[in-house]
């Protein structure tokens, strides 16, 4: 049997597995002897019981059904084909996770921030100034949505929806044209029951793909954003966070729909 | 191809598991295991045969989750975004967590990453320490010390929560 010297490195060699046979006695007898390190090494197996413990449901629960598509469906390498996982995607997405994006080209060259950062900078800013005014809030009133949304729509290149957010307490109040860098955005201005008001900010941006949720403040505004396809939106609103990503959620869905982008 | 789709299928629930217990919440987590498939199918044919899928997918979504921390991180130091937010969203599911579980996972998210990664991949989804050092990128006494740090670390922080919850029950 080795004569060696144990450490506590042994205890996790053993644990995992990792520590050869023949040294095992040895190992055994060096706990025995030392009260502290058989504590110590029954705690550690104790809290990885616990960990396992923890995340067993993610072995057994059904794989969501989107993810399975994307393995079976998809044909490899097609980044034009994605848009109806993206959609699926986009209903359950809340925080911030992204794929390296590039940098926004209207945008560009502001201190090379990511572009999604950007996007959601300049939609908070947006909220903050115009949804804060009560008269001259937008340029072109919801009443004339279909005026307002063929002038957004020829402005900034993609076609543009108002999105009915109605069943989650939002009427449209009307909308405005952006200057965002070298580009253009439209705002659609949105109002509740109770005068919270929320901003959808939409651009054509052709910088990589990203999404998230964007705050600039702990009491400011938040913004849930998407970068994709060559289509930049943001969602701004103070409201509770679960509402916001909810009615965000539901206008995203249906500004991609309008887009063709589904 | 076919054959290396359905390889691709039966990892999917391993690597939602970790990825779960690397970011906590469960529809970032899904959003990392899509991202590390849609990664994983542009590069299938960079996949070499005798390369278990396993270790393959584990090491594509391993280097986006570090990815994605360094730009959490760097967001971090322009921007709040508190932890509010992610207990807000999050919030729901947390009612069916039990305080033992519960505890885990926040103090999971307390561990660095680079150790937080190494007890996972070793204690929960059972890699040997030479496959997780490949997977990772670092040499095994690398791996060792983050494994043993990172359960130190465990403990401790599970330790400070339940003092924190018996100082709770005594206050009322």
């Amino acid at each position: 049997m080795s004569r060696r010297v144990y450490t506590e490195r042994d205890i996790h060699m053993a644990l995992d597995g990792e520590l050869p046979a023949d040294e095992l006695p040895g190992y055994e007898a060096w706990l025995d002897a030392n009260p502290d390190m058989k504590a110590r090494s029954v705690r550690f197996e104790a809290d990885r019981a616990r960990l396992r413990q923890t995340f067993a449901d993610a072995l057994t629960e059904p794989v969501p059904e989107r993810l399975e598509r994307l393995v079976i469906g998809e044909p490899v390498g097609s980044s034009a084909g994605g848009g109806t996982w993206r959609m699926a995607a986009a209903a359950v997405l809340l925080l911030s996770l992204g794929v390296s994006a590039g940098y926004l080209a209207g945008i560009a060259g502001r201190h090379g921030e990511p572009a999604e950062e950007v996007l959601a900078g300049e939609a908070i800013a947006a909220h903050t100034i115009f949804a804060a005014e009560k008269r001259h809030a937008v340029e072109v009133g919801g009443d004339d949505r279909e005026h307002l949304l063929g002038w957004l729509s020829n402005r900034i290149g993609l076609t543009l929806v108002a999105p009915d957010l109605a069943d989650d307490g939002f009427e449209l109040v009307g909308g405005r044209l952006l200057p965002a860098g070298n580009n253009r955005a439209a705002l659609l201005l949105y109002e509740d029951a109770e005068g919270n008001r929320i901003s959808v900010f939409v651009m054509a941006e052709k910088a990589g793909t990203a999404k998230g949720t964007y705050k600039l403040a702990s009491d400011g505004p938040s913004a849930i954003y998407w970068l994709d396809e060559g289509y930049a939106c943001a969602i701004v609103g103070n409201l509770p966070q679960e509402r916001l990503s909810k009615v965000a959620g539901s206008a995203y869905r249906q500004l991609l729909a309008g887009a063709g982008k589904v | 191809m076919e054959q290396r789709k359905a390889a691709i299928l039966a990892e999917l629930p391993r690597l939602r598991r970790y990825s779960r217990a690397l970011l906590r919440d469960p529809d970032a987590a899904d959003d990392l295991v899509q991202d590390c498939l849609e990664r994983a199918l542009r590069r299938l044919d960079n996949w070499q045969t005798d390369e278990k899928p396993r270790r393959w997918l584990f090491t594509i979504m391993h280097n986006l989750f570090i990815d994605q921390t360094r730009r959490t991180r760097r967001r971090a130091e322009v921007v709040t975004l508190t932890l509010d937010d992610s207990e807000a969203v999050s919030a729901p599911a947390e009612q069916h967590e039990s305080i033992a579980t519960r505890e885990i996972m926040d103090a999971l998210q307390e561990i660095r990453p680079d150790r937080r990664a190494a007890i996972l991949l070793v204690g929960l989804e059972g890699f040997s320490y030479a496959e997780a050092a490949t997977l990772l990128g670092v040499p095994a006494g690398t791996l060792m010390s983050r494994v043993s740090r990172g359960r130190e670390e465990l403990r401790g922080l599970l330790d400070d929560f339940s003092r924190r919850r018996v100082v709770k029950v005594v206050e009322r």
